[in-house]
């Protein structure tokens, strides 16, 4: 498996090896199917071929055949003239019967016999049996006894019942005679029977041929090194056979009695029928074609019978050798397509290093000389342009880079200054609590706080400057150092906020404005003087367990917008024991990802629940839950919050 | 010393002495089964190659006819001890004079059937050409072609098969176990009409069984009933082991070049084997019923084949 998917990973990574393997799987199948329909062409011609082949010899053979037949039936008829011209003299049957065995070189044996008691002088038995030996002689001996009643035997019933010339089928002719040299074994014999004035039948004649002999005839017959000839008799018995455990002991039908087998019944019924013609069929485990044509007049058939193997067999071994050729050629394809896709994909590896260098930061990497005008070429080319490209892009953002971290630099220490601008020690004194914090959105911010006491007198102030970033941080330094200035010469709130208000109103064209909460606390007597230009209302805590509220502001306008307004002081005339929460926008409007505004309520809630214990406790409690709110969504505004408690 | 010596020695010739003695007591018997080596014989052979009839102290001979010479001439003659006949021919000899005695009924059930050359009902085929077996066995269809008044021209031959192969005559008699397959393998019966069972229409007249001339009998009774049993032995052996049955028949079938095969010597085992068995008991019984025996008396009796009734007890020891 892991073989499988390293092999998998190699053709994922490699474009040549990929290439060149659907290259050869493609011309594979191409081939596969360009030599199915040459083989199938081939084939057929091959099997057409051996066909006629084998029809030409099964016609010889049969020829052959049918040739010792005749010549059998022609010495039968010469045999029967003599018989019926010697009838009456039955001692000149030996001369006969020994002359005809003699002459005849096909015949093993023949015989001259008669009815019972034919010839009165002979008894019951006269039939003259003439037997070439072992060494060729013509002997002869009479036959009929108790113990050979021949006339039961099938050689002179055939045509005493037929009345007619017939051959019989093969059987053994072993153990009737004593002579030692008589050539016995299987024999068929022609029968024929002798008539008395054409009507009376008196006997028979039976000229007898070696089966032996004749299945050397037909067994000589092999048109291939496998295949073989075969005779079958009438009743489908194999009188010719290479198995000897087949011959004349099995017939074409034996095993069809426990094993049907349609097409071997289908052979021998066109066998029997006497039909001539060719037949596919599986002999003993091996498709074969079987040839046959019955012979003239025994009623027997002659087949010749060709393993596929044999016919199909130089065919086969053929296709087996262009088969291993393709294959062979596959493999070399394959290399070769490989070896060749590689070497003209090398530039594109070398290009692929290359760029994988540039990638890595080597700009200055060298890209290969490709002097080509192909797609690698012009990749090559493009690849150039990129890099130059990529270099002088990469010089301007250095640049660019290098500037921004100069401002940033800057804007570092500004926001250090404006941080630094805004008091960050708290008086520790029992009788007034005074906390704040300020958190700009971006490097520097445009809200501002401020405290101080003097002369007993504790003032101080809230604002956010419209806009955001350096101008309103400007606008911010200006706007808490006039407060301090003027703070200082002991004004009232709402004087405070006129004078600012006529001084930043001149010259205004950027239009900017801010608006301002500003108080001052008489830490003797408790009261607290102050004017809100346009800010939110702070929220006044009367006391622990008192519900916080808005504080009362007159509708002032916001500082710079319109010199020369009158601005409307206000009076808390008892401050002790009370609290004051005073913020900027960038609280309640604190908006989640999902734009939810932290708002005045939860605000108001938050107060009212943390039930005041502290001035930095309450700040820094309403600085969790807003940043639990925002829940690291950017910041869009300056955040400032001032809490001041004054004992009871 | 010299005393040791002498003991030796006599024991030696005591010894020496003892198989000769036990060869001359073990005089042949030769026995004749009516046909060529084939399964039809099965318990014979297995007797003989297992020992049974060395057991009982039998030297048996199985000497088989050749297709002319038929077991009854031989017996005649006194050629041999027992044969194997059917019934119906022992009823034959006894009433031609030759008494005989059953010593051992094998079949139970006939097995002849007789095959038309053509798709007609033989039993139809009045004065058609019919070959028999010069040897007999033909017996029961000579009754029917007389008793239904067919008037068959019978043709005696030494086999039967080849003249019905190449159509010399219009039907053969065949036994079920034999021929009937030989023409089945020749593919030339034309169809299941062409076939008539004799035990199918009221003539189950059972076969084969041992016989010996009642003379030969007398003269050794217990050599007969040890020759019985061993061959019962036999049979039952074979029908319990088929497969080694056919084994020792295919090599009697082959050293007589017997023109067979495996196939149809197993399909004619288990035929031989079910004709063995009474069909009611389903057993193999090895007896000679008395309704058998007058079954086949009356047949042969009323059709001209016997000149007298012949009962059981002519043919039992």
């Amino acid at each position: 498996m892991s073989r499988f998917r390293n092999f998998h990973n190699y053709l994922r990574r490699n474009l040549y090896a990929r290439l060149s393997l659907w290259i050869v799987l493609l011309s594979s199948l191409v081939f596969l199917a360009a030599l199915n329909y040459l083989f199938f062409l081939a084939r057929q011609t091959v099997r057409r071929e051996a066909e006629q082949r084998a029809v030409q010899i099964l016609d010889n053979t049969v020829l052959r055949v049918n040739g010792i037949l005749e010549d059998v039936e022609i010495a039968a008829d010469n045999l029967e003239w003599l018989v019926k011209r010697g009838i009456d003299a039955p001692d000149k049957m030996v001369d006969y019967a020994q002359e005809i065995v003699r002459n005849n070189s096909v015949l093993s044996s023949g015989s001259i016999s008669f009815e019972p008691y034919f010839y009165p002088e002979k008894g019951l038995y006269y039939s003259i049996f003439a037997y070439r030996t072992y060494s060729g002689d013509v002997r002869w001996q009479q036959e009929g006894d108790e113990d050979y009643q021949y006339f039961y035997l099938d050689w002179y019933l055939f045509p005493k019942l037929l009345q007619k010339p017939c051959w019989t089928e093969p059987y053994d002719d072993v153990d009737e005679s004593d002579d030692k040299d008589m050539d016995t074994g299987m024999i068929v014999s022609y029968c024929k029977p002798i008539f008395k004035e054409d009507s009376v039948l008196v006997g028979s004649i039976s000229l007898d041929v070696s089966l032996k002999w004749l299945s050397e005839t037909v067994t000589a017959v092999k048109p291939y090194p496998n295949s073989y000839c075969i005779l079958v008799g009438r009743g489908g018995t194999y009188l010719v056979h290479p198995d000897p455990d087949k011959l004349f002991y099995q017939t074409l039908f034996t095993e069809g009695l426990v094993h049907a087998d349609p097409d071997r019944y289908a052979l021998g019924h066109s066998m029997q029928q006497r039909e001539e013609g060719m037949q596919v069929i599986n002999l003993d485990g091996q498709k074969s074609f079987v040839f046959y044509k019955p012979l003239s007049t025994t009623g027997w058939s002659v087949a010749i019978v060709c393993p596929d193997s044999d016919i199909l067999g130089g065919f086969y071994r053929i296709s087996r050798i262009v088969m291993y050729i393709i294959l062979a050629s596959m493999i070399l394809i394959f290399f070769l397509s490989a070896w060749l896709t590689h070497r003209q994909l090398t530039p594109l590896s070398t290009l692929a290093d290359a760029a994988e260098n540039i990638a890595s930061g080597n700009l200055d990497s060298t890209l290969p000389e490709i002097d080509r005008i192909d797609e690698i070429g012009v990749l090559n080319r493009s690849f150039r342009n990129m890099q130059s490209s990529l270099v002088s892009h990469i010089d301007q953002l250095t640049k660019a880079t290098a500037a921004r971290e100069s401002l940033n630099r800057e804007l570092q220490i500004a926001s250090n200054i404006q941080m630094a601008m805004v008091p960050h020690v708290f008086p520790s004194r029992e009788d007034v609590d005074v906390y704040a914090m300020m958190a700009p959105a971006r490097e520097v911010g445009g809200d501002l706080y401020d405290f101080f006491i003097q002369d007993e007198k504790l003032y101080f102030c809230i604002g956010d400057v419209s806009g955001k970033g350096i101008p309103a941080s400007l606008m911010m330094s200006v706007a808490r150092a006039m407060f301090r200035i003027l703070a200082k010469q002991g004004l009232s709130p709402a004087e405070i906020a006129r004078q600012i208000n006529d001084l930043a109103s001149e010259d205004n064209e950027q239009m900017m404005f801010v608006t301002m909460f500003m108080a001052s606390l008489d830490l003797q007597s408790g009261v607290l003087n102050y004017c809100n230009c346009g800010h939110n209302a702070p929220v006044l805590i009367s006391g622990r367990g008192k519900k916080p509220h808005f504080l009362d502001c007159k509708p002032n306008m916001a500082i710079g917008i319109m010199g020369g307004f009158a601005f409307e002081g206000q009076t808390v005339a008892n401050f002790r024991g009370k609290s004051l929460f005073v913020y900027t926008d960038g609280l309640n409007e604190a908006e989640n990802a999902e734009h939810e505004q932290f708002g005045e309520d939860r605000m108001l809630f938050l107060l009212a629940e943390e039930n005041f214990t502290n001035a930095q406790t309450t700040i820094e409690t309403m600085h969790q839950a807003v940043t639990a709110h925002v829940n690291g969504a950017a910041q869009s505004d300056d955040l400032t919050m001032l809490c001041i408690s004054l004992s009871a | 010393m010299k005393k040791a010596f002498l003991l030796c020695l006599a024991l030696l010739l005591l010894l020496n002495a003892l198989p000769l003695r036990a060869q001359e007591n073990l005089k042949p018997f030769v026995f004749m089964p009516q046909w060529t080596p084939q399964a039809q014989f099965a318990g014979y052979y297995v007797a003989l190659e297992k020992g049974f009839y060395r057991e009982e102290g039998l030297d048996v001979h199985i000497n088989h006819p050749s297709s002319t010479s038929t077991p009854m001439a031989r017996i005649k003659d006194h050629e041999c001890d027992a044969i194997t006949l059917q019934l119906v021919q022992a009823m034959e000899m006894l009433d031609n004079g030759l008494s005989l005695v059953n010593i051992l009924q094998t079949s139970m059930n006939n097995g002849l059937v007789i095959v038309s050359r053509t798709e007609q009902n033989p039993m139809e085929m009045k004065g058609a050409k019919v070959v028999t077996w010069r040897a007999g066995f033909g017996q029961i269809a000579e009754c029917m072609s007389v008793e239904l008044s067919l008037d068959f021209d019978w043709i005696q031959a030494a086999e039967s098969l080849n003249l019905y192969v190449v159509g010399a005559v219009d039907a053969a008699l065949a036994m079920s176990y034999n021929e009937y397959y030989q023409l089945l393998q020749t593919n030339l019966i034309p169809s299941e009409n062409s076939v008539y069972r004799f035990c199918d229409h009221g003539f189950n007249i059972p076969e084969d069984g041992i016989y010996m001339s009642r003379e030969t009998y007398a003269k050794d009774p217990d050599r007969a009933r040890r020759f019985a049993i061993a061959s019962r032995r036999g049979w039952e052996w074979a029908a319990a082991h088929p497969e080694e049955t056919l084994d020792i028949v295919m090599s009697y079938v082959q050293r007589f070049r017997v023109s067979t095969n495996r196939i149809l010597q197993r399909l004619m085992l288990d035929e031989v084997l079910r004709l063995q068995r009474n069909k009611e008991s389903g057993e193999q019984e090895f007896r000679l019923l008395p309704e058998m025996v007058k079954q086949a008396s009356d047949l042969m009796y009323r059709n001209g084949m016997l000149k007298r009734q012949i009962g059981i007890e002519e043919l039992l020891p």
